[in-house]
């Protein structure tokens, strides 16, 4: 504590943070990666949430993706292929008092993670799960990945992919204790932040899945969703998703869904022929596991922070004996 | 490789009568052609860096019919090794490939094709683990697997990748144990190098099809994967010993059929050179021996008699024939691109053991370099050399261009 001028501790306390302070190295991603519109919705959440950088976890697998954390000027966690879940479970069993936000990769998620996946929904804990779903391996330089659409040619699958992909959004709405679940597109910023946005309030596992274009390895996999607005079915809700009029301009395909609605979530989550983008699923009532094995501390910050105080005041205030 | 080697070996290499192709293709390439020449019926992988292309010229081959075989990517590693296991039972050869942290994910089943007896082989391309993450070549990845009961060995060019991988189904249906051939990353698996490709029917007459002795067959029904209590496990343990000192023994066997038949030899489970009237010796495996070999030339030109023995298969471990080599030498520097954290390099400590019993014991000096990737030129070879000789006492642990 020596050095430490009281002006300092004022100066940390009123500290406003901007965008600049939540970016970390300059990202490395292609030009045109969506990840870009992702690293930046999420910046724009920590910025207007105004969350503390020391405060903030970003874990991630491996991937592109998974570059995530070195983008962003909080703590990060590059981890292991597939294991950015329990890692993330593993911070907050002991430090509920961050905020963890996870990203992964279809590859990492979907495939290689995938028991971490259905049983991180079950713990549900309170954290933002962003998959990025390209439908690629990217870093690998282009493998069919479980989410690539049937038909799709890649180095692994040169006569194209033989199996249906799997669907993100209706696995997870299939696992017990399911408590948010949301589906968005990156090449709508303002969505996609308020899509991140109410992940973020969710208290548990806000499980998001968001379509995300690779130029490089699968440029026209979004092409019938952007080329043609109709494609995407907004669905909003006052408890879900919120669009602006504006948008609704572009947007026109506009339905109603009340988030609480489980049949209805599955109906919109197993829908073929359109993209529907907004929050499917969110139940406000599942218990976190940690707090359900939140353990008892005889020792809390408040505690040591009292006495702490209590001697400090020896030599700060005159005894009054 | 020396000048003389090359006219001599491109005769040998590339003999037109067993050489159906000679094809300039890098290292992940040999192994999806040797794959291919073995006639493998299924291959199940997953995408790592440095690995991957192997898998992909195999799925390329699977999908257009020039392979008739089926290609599975898995959703993990350790699920690619399960499937490989499950494709062996049935009495089907099979590869995968792999590297690094897909290997250690493995590790489980690497066990379980051991003990189940299954065949299977592997080519792993070395490549360092994590934390930090690095994809460069270290041999630490496949070394951490020593116990597992995986024969091993290690490759040096890409020509060698290709041989050894047929040879090593060869082997491995005899003594029913499974291999892995090794190949440093980057240095050998995206290096582009002449390989011959033999000729299918010679291939064919060398590895004759694959019909195990027990699979799953409805007609001669077996159960698989049962318990082992403590009154039979330890002689199925046994027996796996009893194979691996097979394998030992047929190795060379193997290569010396392997050259009757195709027309090469690599060595068995060493290669010396230079070693005939060496006093000075270093012991390499992998691409570092390439590297090494310019440098034995090089010094023997100045008048030092410098020798090289190359370490091809680790597991079973050359005891008797490192025995053999290092009986005339007086000192020995053992350079190895991997660690054992807490002890020293681990092909040094594997050789220190093998020559405790050993009547004449050389001064031994081992050095740690290239983990990670980092270069070892001839010049840190060089530099190698002149510390051995102005040693006086042996050396577990001698770190080289180490920037600290």
């Amino acid at each position: 504590m020596f050095g430490v001028s009281i002006n300092n501790i004022i100066d940390i306390d009123q500290k406003y943070y901007s965008m600049e302070d939540y970016q970390g190295d300059v990202p490395r991603w292609c030009p045109g990666c969506g990840d870009n519109g992702i690293l930046t919705a999420a910046q724009r959440l920590c910025r207007e949430e105004q969350l503390p950088p020391e405060k903030t976890v970003f874990v991630s697998g491996i991937g592109c993706s998974s570059r995530f954390p070195h983008y962003m000027n909080t703590y990060g966690f590059h981890g292991l292929h597939g294991r950015a879940l329990p890692i993330a479970e593993g911070v907050k069993i002991r430090r509920p008092d961050l905020h963890v936000f996870v990203n992964m990769g279809d590859g990492d998620c979907c495939s290689i993670g995938t028991a971490h996946w259905i049983h991180a929904i079950r713990f549900n804990m309170n954290m933002v799960v962003m998959m990025h779903d390209n439908g690629i391996y990217g870093l690998t330089k282009k493998q069919a990945s479980p989410t690539s659409p049937k038909g799709t040619k890649s180095n692994t699958s040169p006569k194209g992919s033989y199996l249906d992909a799997l669907n993100p959004t209706a696995t997870t709405l299939g696992v017990q204790n399911v408590s948010f679940v949301a589906q968005a597109v990156e090449w709508i910023p303002e969505l996609l932040y308020e899509i991140i946005r109410q992940a973020y309030k969710h208290k548990g596992f806000s499980f998001i899945r968001i379509m995300q274009r690779c130029p490089h390895y699968t440029p026209a996999m979004f092409d019938p969703l952007m080329s043609n607005p109709e494609n995407l079915v907004m669905v909003t809700h006052e408890n879900g998703m919120q669009m602006s009029d504006a948008l609704k301009k572009v947007y026109k395909n506009v339905v109603t869904h009340d988030p609480s609605d489980m049949s209805q979530a599955n109906y919109y989550a197993n829908m073929t022929d359109k993209m529907p983008v907004g929050i499917l699923y969110k139940n406000e009532n599942v218990p976190c596991y940690e707090e359900l094995r939140k353990p008892e501390r005889t020792v809390t910050a408040k505690l040591k922070q009292e006495a702490l105080e209590k001697e400090f005041d020896k030599f700060g205030i005159m005894p009054t004996e | 490789m020396a000048d003389s080697l090359i006219a001599e070996g491109l005769e040998k290499y590339f003999n037109p009568e067993t050489t159906a192709e000679v094809k300039a293709i890098e290292g992940t390439h040999a192994a999806s052609y040797a794959a291919k020449l073995a006639r493998v019926k299924v291959v199940s992988a997953y995408p790592i860096t440095p690995q991957t292309t192997i898998v992909e010229k195999l799925s390329e081959m699977c999908a257009s019919g020039e392979m008739e075989a089926e290609f599975i990517k898995v959703e993990s590693e350790h699920s690619a090794m399960a499937c490989v296991i499950g494709a062996e039972s049935t009495g089907t050869r099979s590869f995968t490939a792999t590297s690094s942290q897909g290997l250690a994910l493995m590790h489980e089943e690497l066990h379980w094709a051991t003990g189940a007896r299954l065949p299977v082989v592997m080519a792993n391309v070395n490549r360092a683990l994590g934390a930090p993450w690095n994809i460069w070549a270290d041999q630490t990845d496949s070394l951490a697997q020593r116990d597992t009961g995986w024969i091993q060995c290690y490759a040096e060019s890409n020509q060698e990748v290709l041989d050894m991988i047929i040879q090593a189904y060869r082997l491995a249906e005899i003594v029913m144990l499974p291999v892995m051939v090794n190949m440093d990353a980057f240095f050998l698996s995206h290096t582009t190098e002449p390989v011959a490709l033999p000729k299918q029917e010679l291939v064919d007459q060398f590895l004759p099809e694959y019909n195990p002795k027990y699979k799953m067959d409805i007609n001669d029904p077996h159960a698989f994967g049962g318990l082992a209590k403590p009154d039979t496990y330890m002689e199925l343990r046994y027996n796996i010993q009893k194979s691996m000192e097979d394998a030992h023994r047929l190795i060379p066997e193997v290569a010396d059929e392997f050259e009757k038949v195709i027309g090469r030899n690599h060595g068995g489970l060493i290669e010396e050179y230079q070693t005939k009237d060496a006093e000075y010796l270093i012991v390499t495996s992998g691409t570092i021996t390439g590297t090494s070999r310019i440098v034995v030339d090089q010094l023997r030109a100045q008048g030092l008699k410098l020798g090289l023995l190359k370490i091809r298969f680790f597991r079973p471990f050359p005891v008797k024939e490192v025995q053999s080599v290092l009986g005339k030498i007086k000192k020995i520097a053992v350079i190895d691109r991997n660690l054992s954290f807490g002890r020293c390099g681990i092909f040094f400590s594997e050789l220190q053991a093998a020559l405790y019993n050993c009547e004449c014991r050389p001064l031994l000096n081992g050095y740690v370099a290239g983990l990670g990737g980092r270069d070892v030129t001839p010049k840190t070879i060089e530099k190698i050399v002149n510390h051995l000789i102005a040693s006086e006492k042996g050396e577990d642990l001698i770190w080289m261009e180490l920037n600290i």
